[in-house]
C-alpha cells in the first residue's frame, strides 16, 4: 500500500511536470511540441534523477555519520562546487559545459580534502572529524568564493550566486544522459552497502562483531554519496532540504532497513523535486521561483507532521 | 515639474544636518565624488567634469573620466576611500546600502545626495538636481530638456519586432517593465516580450522564453561573440537562439540611462531595421556575417 502510494505519487509528479508549464501547450500537441520534448521532458527526468540521488546520498550519509542533521551538502561539497563555478566565471572559461564541469571539479576537490582530513584519525573515517572537516572546508571555500566575487571586476560573478542557489534551468537531454549513465554506479554501491549500513546503526564496534568490515564500508559509503552529490550540484546547483528531509520521511514510513529505505528515498526524493520544480515553474508564471524555496516549503511541513505523529505514537 | 523640484529640495534639506549649516543655499560644490557612471556622464555633460575628484571603477565615459581617481566599485561605497578625496558633495544612487553609506558620510560632515535613476523619466530631475548643486543650473536645464524629450517629444514608432533582454542564462533572468531597457526597446520600435513583468528583472523558465518567441535576444555584452549559452542544447528550443538572432549591446552605452540614451535608442533602432531588412533577404542577420 505504501509502495503503491509512493509510485503513484512519483508517476503523477512526472506526468504533471510534462503536462503543466508556463507555456500553454494543448494536450493534443503534447507529443509534437518542441517545448515539451526538448525542455519539459528532460527537465522532469533530470529533476527526478537529481532528487532521487540527493535522497539516497542523504540517507547514506545520515547512517554513516549517525547524525540526523546530516545533509549531502553538509560535508563541504556545496562550498567546493561554488568555488569551482566562480573560478570558471572569473577566469572567463567559456564553452557550454564550463560551469558544470568546474563545479564538479570543485566539489571533488572539497571531497578529497574532507576525505583526507577524515583519515587523520586512522583509516576508520571518524564521523565527528568528517562532519567538522566538511563544515570547515565548506566555510573556507565559501570565504575564498566571496573574496573573489568582491575583488574581481566581472559583473557576472554576482550571478554565480544565483546559479549556486540551485535550479534545473540548464536541463537538457545531454545533462539527463550524463546523469543517467553516471548516477547508477554510486547508487549501486550504496545499495550494496545496505546490510552493513543497518549494522552500523548499532554502533561501529557491534557492527564489526557482526561481520561488517566497518572501515571499508564507511569509505565506500562516503565516496559514493559524495560522488552522487557532486554530480547533482554540477547539473543543478545546491538544492536544499531534499537530501535532509526525504531520508527522514522514508525512515519514519518504511523503517530503518536500508534495503527498503534507499529505494524509497530515491523515488520519494525524485517525486518531491519533480513536483517542487513543476510548482516553481508554474505558480508565479511567467516568473519562476528558485526550486530550493519550493522544496523547503513542501518538505518541511510534511516532515513536521510526520515527526509529530511519530513522537506521539 | 515645480512640485518635483520642491520635493527634491525637501529631500535635500532633509539629508543635511541643518544645525551645522548657515542659512541660505549652500555654495556650489567644488569637489564632487560621483558613485554611479550615469551621474559621472551627466556631470561631465553639464560642464562639472573638472570638479569630479572621485568616481567608481565602472565610470568609463567620457574618456576624460578615466583620469579621475577611482574610489572602488561603489557597491557598497568604501566610506574612507570616498572621504579621503575630501569631497564637498557625494552623489549616490538611491538604494539600501547607499542610504547607509550616505548617513555615514553625513556624520563626518560631507554633504550627500541620493538620486533615483531607474527610468528614463528620472534623468531630467536628476540632472536638474545635479545642476543646482554644482551651480550650473542653465546647462543642466538644457540637458534635462533634451533628456525629457527621450520619453515625451516624439511618440515611439509602432513596434515592428519583438525582443527579450537576457541578462543571465542559468537560471534565465530577463528584463521586465521596471527597467529602462524596456523603455529603450519601446522607443527603438521593438516590443519587450516580458513587458508584463512589472519588476526590473526576473527569473523565468526557459520554456516561457521559447513560448513568447521573441525575434531577437538582446544581451549586454562588450564582446562581439555570441554568448556561450547559445551553444547549450536546451537554449536551442528558443527560435531566436537557433537562428542566431542576437543583438549584442555594448554595456557602456546600453547598460545605463544617461545623456547618451538618445544615441542608444537610435543605435538599437538602426540595428533592428538593418537586421530586419537583411533578415528578410537572406534570413541571416548582418552583424553575424563577419564572424562566419
Amino acid at each position: 500500500m505504501k509502495w503503491t502510494l509512493l509510485v503513484v505519487a512519483a508517476a503523477l509528479a512526472l506526468v504533471a511536470s510534462v503536462v503543466l508549464g508556463p507555456a500553454a501547450v494543448p494536450l493534443g500537441e503534447l507529443l509534437h511540441s518542441d517545448i515539451v520534448w526538448n525542455l519539459r521532458v528532460p527537465r522532469a527526468l533530470l529533476a527526478f534523477l537529481v532528487g532521487g540521488s540527493l535522497g539516497v546520498a542523504g540517507a547514506g550519509l545520515q547512517a554513516l555519520v549517525r547524525n540526523p542533521l546530516a545533509d549531502p551538502f553538509l560535508l563541504g561539497l556545496s562550498g567546493g562546487a561554488g568555488l569551482g563555478a566562480v573560478l570558471a566565471i572569473a577566469l572567463h572559461l567559456s564553452g557550454p559545459w564550463a560551469l558544470p564541469i568546474a563545479a564538479f571539479v570543485g566539489a571533488l576537490a572539497a571531497l578529497a580534502l574532507v576525505y583526507r582530513l577524515g583519515l587523520i584519525g586512522g583509516a576508520a573515517l571518524d564521523p565527528r572529524i568528517l562532519l567538522l572537516g566538511g563544515v570547515a572546508v565548506g566555510a573556507f571555500a565559501a570565504a575564498i568564493t566571496t573574496a573573489i566575487v568582491s575583488l574581481a571586476d566581472a559583473v557576472e560573478l554576482r550571478n554565480a550566486f544565483l546559479w549556486l542557489w540551485g535550479g534545473l534551468s540548464s536541463a537538457s537531454w545531454d545533462a539527463v544522459l550524463v546523469v543517467a549513465l553516471y548516477a547508477p554506479i554510486p547508487l549501486a554501491v550504496l545499495y550494496a552497502a545496505s546490510r552493513p549500513l543497518d549494522l552500523l546503526a548499532l554502533g561501529e564496534e557491534p557492527a564489526g562483531y557482526l561481520g561488517a568490515d566497518v572501515a571499508a564500508v564507511k569509505r565506500r559509503v562516503y565516496l559514493a554519496a559524495s560522488l552522487l552529490t557532486a554530480a547533482a550540484v554540477a547539473v543543478s546547483g545546491v538544492i536544499g532540504f531534499v537530501g535532509l528531509v526525504v531520508p527522514h520521511i522514508a525512515r519514519l514510513t518504511w523503517g530503518h532497513r536500508h534495503r527498503v529505505l534507499l529505494p524509497a528515498a530515491f523515488i520519494g526524493g525524485g517525486a518531491l523535486l519533480t513536483f517542487a520544480d513543476t510548482l516553481a515553474r508554474t505558480v508565479v508564471a511567467p516568473r519562476e521561483l528558485p526550486v530550493g524555496v519550493v522544496t523547503a516549503l513542501i518538505g518541511v511541513p510534511v516532515f513536521a507532521m510526520l515527526l509529530r505523529r511519530w513522537t506521539i505514537a | 515639474m515645480q512640485r518635483r523640484l520642491f520635493l527634491a529640495l525637501i529631500v535635500l534639506t532633509a539629508c543635511g544636518s541643518p544645525a551645522r549649516r548657515p542659512a541660505g543655499p549652500p555654495p556650489p560644490a567644488r569637489r564632487i565624488v560621483s558613485l554611479l557612471p550615469s551621474f559621472t556622464e551627466i556631470l561631465f555633460d553639464i560642464g562639472a567634469g573638472d570638479r569630479i575628484v572621485g568616481r567608481t571603477t565602472w565610470c568609463d565615459y567620457p574618456p576624460a573620466a578615466l583620469a579621475v581617481p577611482s574610489v572602488g566599485d561603489g557597491m557598497p561605497p568604501n566610506i574612507e576611500a570616498v572621504a579621503a578625496r575630501r569631497p564637498d558633495l557625494v552623489v549616490l544612487y538611491n538604494s539600501g546600502p547607499n542610504v547607509t553609506a550616505a548617513r555615514q558620510l553625513e556624520r563626518i560632515g560631507i554633504r550627500t545626495v541620493l538620486l533615483d535613476l531607474n527610468r528614463l523619466e528620472d534623468l531630467g530631475p536628476a540632472t536638474r538636481t545635479l545642476g543646482r548643486l554644482a551651480g550650473l543650473e542653465q546647462r543642466a536645464d538644457s540637458l534635462a530638456r533634451v533628456m525629457d524629450g527621450f520619453t515625451s517629444s516624439h511618440p515611439p514608432p509602432p513596434p515592428s519586432s519583438t525582443v527579450a533582454f537576457v541578462v543571465w542564462d542559468n537560471p534565465p533572468i530577463i528584463i521586465g517593465r521596471g527597467s529602462y531597457l524596456d523603455e529603450l526597446a519601446t522607443l527603438a520600435g521593438a516590443r519587450n516580450v516580458f513587458h508584463d513583468v512589472a519588476a526590473p528583472s526576473s527569473q523565468v523558465s526557459l520554456e516561457t522564453i521559447a513560448a513568447r518567441d521573441p525575434q531577437w535576444i538582446a544581451v549586454l555584452s562588450d564582446s562581439a561573440e555570441t554568448p556561450a549559452f547559445a551553444r547549450r542544447r536546451e537554449w536551442r528550443a528558443v527560435r531566436a537562439v537557433r537562428e542566431r538572432h542576437f543583438l549584442l549591446l555594448r554595456g557602456s552605452l546600453f547598460g545605463r540611462p544617461g545623456p547618451r540614451s538618445g544615441q542608444a535608442v537610435l543605435e538599437l533602432r538602426a540595428l533592428l531595421v538593418r537586421n530586419d531588412l537583411v533578415g528578410a533577404q537572406h534570413a541571416a542577420p548582418l552583424h553575424e556575417a563577419p564572424r562566419r
